[in-house]
């Protein structure tokens, strides 16, 4: 009898215990003061503010601020599978400019006010603006803007910065031919998403157009891109290494000192100061994109955003926060702070005026040429079409697709999801 | 009426937690396969019937990847029961540091898969890793050998890297068989005259086959589950994208969960047909 007793309670125990897992909490009620007074923010390690910053924004609105630091590759997860289940992974979340078409179309994200004044200011805007409606505000930017070594430029007798993408490849091949450096060209090859996107600024900066107005490739303008990069690969103008080390890895060789010419993030420009992360300080250039007859008159930006999401349950202070944080004068801060690139101009030249952001060369100027390659926005299909870009690129740098038969792989996959839009 | 209900109730919670965790999944992923169930068209998830099922099977992508399982599946459960079975014998020979050597022998397995392909990658860098140092200061290569471009030469380092991880599992278990065989049945091999090959091919071995298809049914799964080694080592490219990686990419990259899931029940079905075929071989009676 005791034993039977003992059984019973250890499964009552035991039912219990999983049960517990499965209530929720006491103190849930929607919309109960103390909640709507906090709300979460997920953010990758760069976009966290620090707790002065946060202590201010209490202060100011009354509203608490819990961080989720969390990898910037593990947010957009986190997302999908909290929404697919229709709950919020958090108030407030990072909100990469690539994400920007699925969400809008899986309606994940509440629309925000901004004013003309700020449209005005912040280019990087357009990015997250589907049919009129603003998605996120752009809090760090990035946008692509050239680099070249001068020292080693000088060294293989080429005085003049380059003008045209032609200029360039010339460039390199002659830094190449007298073996001032081996590999000139850093750019990524391997299979990855700035492998795509090295291929959007190179056919969007030579020619203007990456993609028709019905979401198809520009083939004239793609195939053009992928022969230049062919060309590069097979005259080894790249690191053979670049094909399958990470993009990032294939940027740092210009702060490395083994590549002589980038198209690459803003983030270069502090970097190249940085004795920490440069081996080449004071010898790297930012200057504005080649384009095919001379200077590009366009340059793409990859900013990140905040957004506040759809099934947030604290909409109103999740926006508040937005606003806060995307203002001039968080911009400074978090410039000061994070090394954020602002996303206002005004606050960008306010910086390089000051001095505050140092070897800015054509950063301001680059800036005001910050348009979208996309005639519709971000399409939803983004992350299937940039796989199959990125792979039929991977695929040309190994030598197993020419740059037309690259073309073509991408350009069927891609016809194929604008057309299932 | 008593003694018939106590069995069930305590068997309710273990029913519960299997029910919620196992059965209800496994039927849910059923039929998210059936639908189409992009999260990009919230207002487009309708029943499709086979639908997802003929397109993953009619696409090429869906044939490249599971050749690629196959590969590494036959690659790894071959490296890791013959290595397994020989480290096992290894470990059983009683030296001063035996318990030592069995807990260096063991660390791989508890190193986190991710972790353990960025360690590798390291070793198979394709400019100069640690491995192309060595060839080249051997004489063996002139040139780095690009590893990881390849789709043969990079599922053969994922291999390597996953029977890297899974040796010690399958020593343990097989040092565990080892270790369970009598001694007098080889002390009475000795006195019949029998030599070390004939002892290890009709006692040892035989004895230890029930162990080894322990070992064959977890390396298996492991093998078909191989995901973070081949995003460590080549990220999400096709090269060396296998089932798994396949079913990340349509359901967490390109967000269509009705195809996902559906992919997802090919790769369960794969693995639940060497699940029946590995526990039918355990059923064998062992003769000897």
């Amino acid at each position: 009898m005791r034993k039977k007793l003992v059984s019973l309670l250890l499964v009552t125990a035991m039912s219990v215990t999983a049960l517990a897992g499965c209530g929720s909490k006491a103190d849930g009620t929607e919309g109960s003061k103390k909640e709507a007074q906090s709300i979460t923010f997920m953010a990758p390690d760069w976009a966290v503010p620090t707790d002065e910053q946060l202590d201010e924004f209490t202060k100011e609105t009354g509203i608490e601020v819990v961080v989720n630091e969390v990898g910037w590759d593990d947010i957009r997860e986190k997302m999908v599978t909290a929404a697919a289940g229709g709950q919020a992974v958090a108030d407030v979340v990072e909100v990469d400019w690539s994400w920007v078409g699925e969400f809008y179309a899986a309606d994940w994200l509440e629309p925000l006010e901004v004013s003309d004044e700020v449209k005005a200011d912040m280019p990087t805007l357009e990015t997250f603006t589907k049919d009129g409606k603003v998605l996120a505000i752009p809090y760090a930017n990035d946008y692509r803007l050239s680099y070249y070594n001068t020292e080693q430029f000088e060294k293989a007798g080429i005085t003049e910065e380059p003008q045209t993408w032609e200029d360039v490849l010339e460039a390199c091949r002659t830094l190449k031919s007298t073996g001032t450096v081996e590999h000139p060209f850093a750019i990524a090859l391997n299979a990855e998403e700035k492998t795509t996107t090295c291929l959007m600024w190179l056919a969007y900066t030579m020619n203007g157009v990456v993609y028709n107005e019905d979401g198809t490739l520009n083939e004239e303008s793609v195939t053009e891109a992928l022969k230049y990069m062919e060309t590069l690969i097979q005259e080894e103008l790249v690191d053979p290494a670049d094909k399958t080390s990470s993009g990032m890895d294939a940027y740092k060789r210009l702060t490395g000192g083994s590549a002589s010419f980038l198209t690459g993030p803003t983030s270069f420009v502090s970097r190249s100061t940085n004795p920490e992360e440069c081996s080449v300080v004071g010898q790297i250039t930012p200057i504005l994109t080649p384009g095919k007859e001379g200077k590009s008159e366009v340059t793409m930006a990859l900013p990140e955003a905040l957004g506040v999401t759809k099934f947030s349950k604290n909409k109103e202070a999740a926006k508040k926060f937005v606003e806060w944080y995307t203002s001039a004068d968080m911009q400074k801060k978090l410039n000061e702070t994070n090394s954020a690139i602002p996303t206002r101009n005004s606050v960008l030249e306010e910086l390089i005026n000051d001095d505050k952001i140092q070897n800015a060369g054509a950063m301001l100027e680059e800036a005001k040429l910050i348009s979208s390659p996309f005639p519709d926005g971000i399409p939803s299909y983004y992350a299937e079409m940039s796989n199959a870009m990125y792979n039929a690129i991977n695929k040309m740098a190994l030598g197993e697709l020419t740059a037309e038969e690259a073309f073509k792989e991408m350009d069927t996959k891609i016809t194929e999801l604008a057309g299932q839009k | 009426m008593k003694k018939k209900i106590l069995p069930y109730l305590l068997l309710t919670p273990m029913i519960l937690i299997m029910g919620v965790l196992v059965f209800y999944p496994i039927a849910a992923t059923f039929s998210y396969s059936l639908k189409y169930w992009k999260l990009t068209a919230p207002n487009d998830i309708h029943f499709i019937g086979f639908d997802n099922y003929i397109n993953i099977l009619k696409s090429e992508s869906f044939w490249y990847s599971l050749q690629n399982t196959v590969f590494l599946l036959v690659l790894i459960l071959f490296g890791t029961t013959i290595l397994g079975v020989l480290l096992s014998l290894f470990l059983n020979i009683e030296v001063k540091f035996s318990g030592v050597l069995l807990a260096v022998a063991v660390l791989p397995w508890a190193l986190p898969p991710y972790v353990n392909g960025i360690l590798w990658r390291f070793i198979f860098y394709p400019g100069y890793g640690l491995m192309n140092k060595l060839l080249i200061g051997m004489g063996m290569v002139d040139q780095p050998v690009e590893w990881l471009n390849s789709r043969w030469t990079l599922l053969f380092v994922v291999s390597i890297v996953v029977i890297w991880r899974s040796i010690p599992f399958m020593a343990l278990v097989c040092l565990a068989g080892r270790q369970s065989i009598p001694h007098e049945l080889y002390e009475a091999a000795k006195i019949d005259g029998a030599n070390v090959p004939n002892i290890f091919r009709r006692i040892t071995f035989p004895l230890m086959l029930p162990f080894i298809g322990i070992g064959v049914t977890s390396t298996s799964v492991t093998a078909i589950n191989v995901f973070d080694e081949i995003v460590a080592l080549s990220g999400y490219s096709d090269l060396g994208k296998n089932i798994l990686v396949e079913s990340y990419l349509t359901t967490f990259s390109f967000l269509d969960f009705g195809k996902g899931s559906a992919v997802t029940y090919l790769v369960m079905f794969l693995a639940a047909i060497l699940g029946i075929f590995y526990l039918r071989s355990l059923n064998k009676e062992v003769e000897y």
